[in-house]
């Protein structure tokens, strides 16, 4: 495999070689996260930098754009040995990592944001109209459409991607560093984003990408390296491979079963109802069944309204009128707790903002939602201690030892946490949103199947997802939604991408369809 | 008035209304003599007690002299009572003004502003830092308060022995008690085992106190230099039972002091005034500016007088705060 | 979170001495040292014993404030309302004792006053801010104003003083030792053993964590975010009536400018504690290591004469800040 990989590390375009590094190395504590790894990068390549969570990846480009020091290595930039003191002295010298999670002043403006810390003046004062134009000039560059007065925290967050990317761009950056930029994105902005990567390509930046989605790598890379536990697997040129390949080099096996096989019986009992639900401005007048035993989807565009209506079941949201059946008799849900009173539980999208405590360990995480459970006065350590024992085998968390804080573990050991938490108040109906954000497709399987379990051991599960083979693979049913209604309910063979999108995007013309799937 | 509104548009009734008003206040204002008082806020023992003497003065003078007008006010700071001062001239066009600063420096041009517009200046206990804005000066004496002390403690000791002092906030007004005390048991045989500040406050003299009962085996005499510091230094040195050692000489003339001097406590023998009515004596004299005719102006230095068993009833008030 | 890459980096021999745990701790132990060095009389009973009676006023208030600070608040009115329950207690009792005589009754009602009105006014710093959702730091600045005008005003200015007939009653509640400790210190330490208990090993000292250092995670695990920080307010109302109980037997008085700045020592003692100030980590045994150091940084100040008095404050400023940077222990590993 090495030897093949040093032959292929040619490049696939004709560019010049920019920067590359040799036998980096770097550990942090006891634990080593890079063995001697290599990588590549020439003046007008998109480089794919491919690997589970954990694999390496962030620590690798941390090193490459001056946010760690390796502990040994070397890194080349354009033919002289270069040690970066800082991420400033990184960009300074053209190379510049956008964060996975972004890094923008929330209060302040678009434009504000694009110059921070290297504000136009003139004289002593700002020069705020110039900035703006160079911040407009810059968006309508990206093809977006965003004014550059407006404050970052009112924008949808793939917005603020394009923001980051527009910064970027200011920058004169001519090494780009990004670190899965399409987690957040829709399927447009995805497009919009793939155009503007192609054309600073053109340009001849040389463009370096962190995914582990196969299909994206397939669309945009020229080559991809492949890196597992920290060791470097190959690098290849991607057109002569295919994403059964990319995926086995990642993991290192085969993934046999991506999906569990769906067993729901659509004769099962109805478990909750939702009638004629609304939210003002954003859900109206909205109704589903839920059967014991299944996997229900609700699938649509950003901003369709499923998050609202869900938080709203569950007593998070405000709700104008509308009413909940659990099997079959009324309830009243005014918050999370009553909702936990009826077997209801709800895992965020936002696993960071509102679903774990980073800045502690997985003890107090794990039994937070359920802490009536472990004692009434006094908690009751040893029975959490167990409950961790058990979460951490039941789960496949993988946590170097129980004192290390949550903020440091892998997206996929979070989103595990996260799952363990839930059941650990034992609901009936799980209602899970965006289960798989950010996740390798290793851990992204195993989630599959713990919800798999799920169902099997007769739990209902609601599933929101905008991965449409996530969706179409673990749902018996989908509803779709567009602009806070119901437009669809797809069962069946109607369960494809096409009619999923036919509805999502108001195209369908049979709008509020009878509740009863 | 009503007629004529009646008659008139409305805007010109209101407008009549507010002339007539205005002729009202200045027809009040030519019968009656304005006084204004200007003090700090009742925000310790002292000032509370200097509170409640200018209230009481008030009522006293308004009763005996119809024709006096006196308006209190009190400020938390210097900014706020150089505003009132404003206040005091432009709003309520006062004849005569008795301040008692809050502080010396940022004062001195305010209050030259009053005197400036015409006014009769009394300023009480803190004086200007510019001489000769004032016509009448009422204070207390600060470096005569230590001096007293001096005097009384070296007695007592016959010349020799062993003291502490607990000082107050560390002021002008603290340095002159302490020197006038240092200058008066200088080349005696009275040695000052430490000075430390309390702060003219209660719960720090009584800790103050019991840090010196832990460090010093032998303590003779207790200069507290106020009465507020001299009360916690009575609670410590009872606590560790040493109160047949020494004795503790405080100042300003709080009501639970005098109550102990007259009750013949012997653990607080004596005490030493710098009493919060200085308000009260300076109200008066400026009083007797527009009432009698004799001459008022000067200097008034009160006399930091030593209250013992003998004289205390006369200097107790059990209705003053203080 | 934003530094998560470069705090990555701690080490595992930084794990073996636990500065954060062991920061506070060997600050006061070098303060006993110095202490030691510069008098013999600093390691005397009796003085030991004064250093520990005064530190239980601040650290029972800072022990309620590590609950206020730990879910993510801060109460600035914690001086001016022990001055305020104080001077009301005063009032009950002298006002009492015509009627009831000066006996224990009088001195437990006026006990049960403290603690109603310490209980009702943390309830309403809580409720204003949870309910009025205003920051609690303009909350608690507005009733800190209220209550200190208010003792000013029962005491017209001037100081209320406890009626002497009473004092001999209620004198052994600061005066008084159980098993040759002083009463004070009992209290202390049987608050901070209940702080302790209630804070580390209880769901609601748990859920003050959780909203501290997250209270949208918080509102998503189904905790009543409100309510459990309105309940830290008013369990920082009943420390500071706790504090107030054993404070006026000691001098019987009370004027406006009592507990002044008791705030501010609490709040540094709780910092200085390990607790973080943003909220979400919270030290019951560092507030009160953090309680005595003030108590015995004044008292080393008042056992020497090589500091001049006006620098008094400089060196508690000094120590206070060198205590948090060895606390926090970030200084040793700068750089990877």
């Amino acid at each position: 495999m090495k030897n093949a990989a040093k032959n292929a590390a040619e490049p696939v375009v004709s560019g010049q070689l920019r920067l590359s590094a040799r036998q980096i190395c770097k550990s942090f504590g006891a634990a080593q996260v890079l063995f001697d790894v290599p990588i590549d990068l020439y003046a007008g390549e998109v480089h794919a930098l491919l690997g589970e969570n954990g694999a390496g990846k962030s620590t690798l480009v941390k090193i490459l754009s001056g946010y760690h020091a390796p502990d040994s290595g070397e890194i080349v930039l354009d033919g002289s040995p270069v040690s970066f003191d800082s991420s400033e002295d990184g960009e300074a010298r053209g190379i510049i990592l956008i964060h996975q999670e972004l890094n923008l002043a929330d209060q302040l403006t678009v434009e504000e944001n694009i110059f921070l810390g290297r504000e136009m003046t003139r004289g002593w004062f700002l020069d705020k109209a110039a900035m703006r134009d160079e911040a407009a000039r810059l968006l309508a560059g990206l093809q977006c459409d965003i004014d550059p007065c407006t404050r970052i925290r009112d924008l949808p967050v793939s917005d603020r991607q394009m923001v980051e990317i527009a910064k970027a761009l200011s920058k004169q950056a001519d090494i780009l560093i990004l670190d899965e930029p399409t987690a957040v994105l829709t399927g447009r902005e995805v497009d919009i984003l793939f155009d503007q990567i192609r054309r600073l390509r053109e340009r001849g930046v040389a463009i370096l990408y962190i995914s582990h989605k196969l299909d994206e790598i397939k669309a945009i890379a020229d080559r991809v390296t492949v890196l597992r536990d920290g060791s470097h697997i190959t690098t290849q040129a991607v057109a002569g491979l295919e994403k059964d390949d990319m995926a086995r080099l990642m993991v290192g096996r085969d993934i046999a079963q991506m999906f569990p096989d769906q067993i729901a019986d659509p004769s099962a009992p109805v478990v909750l109802s939702v009638r004629n639900l609304s939210v003002p401005g954003q859900v109206y007048d909205a109704g589903f069944d839920l059967r014991r035993g299944e996997v229900l989807g609700f699938a649509g565009i950003v901003g369709a309204g499923r998050t609202a209506l869900m938080e709203a079941i569950i007593g998070l949201r405000p709700r104008s009128s509308g009413a909940i059946l659990r099997d079959g008799q009324p309830v009243v849900i005014d918050n999370l707790r009553d909702a936990g009173r009826c077997g209801i539980a709800y895992l965020t999208k936002d696993r960071k903002g509102s679903g774990l405590l980073l800045n502690m360990e997985m003890r107090p995480n794990l039994t937070l939602l359920a802490l009536d459970r472990f004692g009434r006065f006094l908690l009751n350590r040893k029975a959490e201690d167990a409950a961790l024992e058990k979460a951490i085998a039941a789960f496949d968390i993988r946590a170097a030892d129980r004192t290390t804080k949550v903020g440091d573990f892998s997206g996929g050991n979070q989103q595990k946490l996260l799952l363990a938490k839930v059941m650990e108040c034992n609901p009936d109906i799980v209602i899970i949103d965006e289960p798989t954000r950010g996740i390798d497709i290793g851990t992204k399987s195993q989630i599959y199947h713990f919800i798999g379990d799920l169902t099997a051991q007769g739990k209902s599960v609601i599933l929101l997802s905008s991965e449409m083979t996530e969706m179409l693979g673990l749902s018996d049913r989908i509803i779709v939604m567009a602009a806070g209604r119901i437009t669809g309910i797809l069962d069946g063979e109607d369960r494809t991408e096409h009619q999923i999108m036919r509805h999502a995007t108001g195209i369908s013309d049979n709008q509020g369809v009878s509740v009863h799937g | 008035m009503t007629i004529k509104s009646k008659f008139l548009p409305g805007i010109l009734g209101a407008a009549c209304a507010v002339a007539l008003g205005f002729a009202a206040t200045a027809a009040q204002a030519q019968e009656k003599i304005k006084i204004g008082v200007s003090i700090p806020a009742a925000t310790h023992g002292w000032a509370g007690g200097l509170n409640w003497h200018a209230g009481e003065a008030e009522k006293r003078l308004e009763a005996a002299y119809p024709n006096l007008d006196i308006i209190i006010v009190t400020a938390n700071g210097a900014t706020e009572q150089a505003n009132d001062l404003e206040d005091l001239v432009s709003v309520q066009n006062i004849d005569a003004l008795v301040v008692l600063p809050f502080e010396s420096d940022p004062l001195t041009v305010p209050v030259q502003q009053v005197k400036q517009a015409g006014k009769f200046v009394t300023v009480v206990d803190r004086g200007l830092s510019l001489p000769g804005i004032e016509d009448v000066y009422v204070a207390g004496n600060n470096p005569e308060l230590g001096r007293v002390s001096g005097e009384y403690i070296k007695g007592r000791l016959d010349g020799k022995g062993k003291i502490v002092i607990l000082r107050g906030i560390p002021t002008v007004i603290d340095e002159e008690r302490v020197e006038g005390f240092l200058a008066e048991i200088e080349g005696t045989d009275i040695e000052v085992l430490d000075m430390k500040h309390a702060n003219w406050n209660r719960d720090d003299g009584f800790e103050v106190m019991q840090d010196f009962l832990s460090r010093f085996p032998q303590i003779d005499a207790v200069w507290a230099q106020d009465d507020d510091i001299a009360l916690g230094v009575i609670e410590a040195v009872n606590q560790a039972d040493r109160a047949d050692e020494m004795f503790i000489v405080g100042g300003a003339g709080m009501k639970d002091i005098i109550k102990r001097v007259m009750d013949g406590d012997a653990l607080v023998p004596i005490d030493v005034l710098y009493p919060p009515s200085m308000i009260a004596t300076a109200m008066d004299i400026t009083a007797l500016k527009f009432v009698s005719n004799g001459a008022v102006e000067g200097r008034y230095i009160l006399g930091a007088t030593v209250v013992t068993q003998e004289n205390a009833s006369n200097f107790y008030f059990p209705d003053s705060p203080f | 979170m934003g530094n998560s890459g470069r705090s990555a980096g701690r080490t595992a021999a930084g794990r073996f001495i636990d500065f954060k745990a062991m920061g506070p701790f060997m600050a006061l132990v070098a303060l006993f040292v110095l202490g030691a060095l510069i008098n013999d009389a600093f390691l005397s009973s009796g003085n030991l014993s004064n250093i520990f009676t005064r530190s239980a006023f601040i650290g029972i208030i800072a022990v309620g404030a590590t609950f206020v600070i730990t879910a993510g608040g801060i109460d600035l009115s914690v001086g001016s309302m022990a001055a305020f329950i104080s001077g009301a207690m005063i009032v009950v009792m002298n006002t009492l004792i015509a009627t009831l005589g000066a006996g224990v009754e009088t001195v437990l009602l006026g006990i049960a006053v403290s603690v109603v009105l310490g209980v009702a006014a943390g309830a309403i710093n809580g409720l204003v801010t949870t309910r009025g959702k205003i920051e609690a730091f303009i909350v608690t600045l507005g009733t800190m104003g209220i209550y200190r005008s208010l003792v000013t005003y029962m005491a017209d200015g001037g100081t209320l003083s406890l009626d002497f007939a009473i004092r001999d009653t209620y004198r052994p509640l600061y005066y008084g030792d159980i098993l040759g400790i002083p009463v004070p210190v009992v209290v202390f330490f049987a608050v901070a053993v209940g702080g302790y208990v209630l804070l580390n090993m209880t769901p609601f000292g748990r859920k003050c964590f959780a909203i501290g250092s997250n209270e949208q995670v918080a509102r998503y695990s189904a905790i009543h975010v409100d309510r459990i920080k309105t309940l830290t307010y008013v369990i920082q109302g009943l420390c500071v009536s706790i504090a107030t109980i054993i404070y006026v037997p000691r001098l019987g008085s009370a004027s406006s400018s009592t507990g002044v700045l008791w705030e501010l020592e609490a709040i540094a003692a709780v910092i200085i504690g390990g607790t973080m100030l943003k909220g979400g980590y919270g030290r019951i045994w560092g507030t009160v290591i953090g309680a005595i150091m003030l108590t015995t940084i004044g008292n080393i100040l008042n056992l020497t004469d090589v500091i001049s008095n006006y620098l008094n404050g400089a060196v508690q400023g000094l120590i206070i800040i060198v205590a948090v940077l060895l606390q926090r222990g970030d200084w040793r590993r700068k750089k990877n």
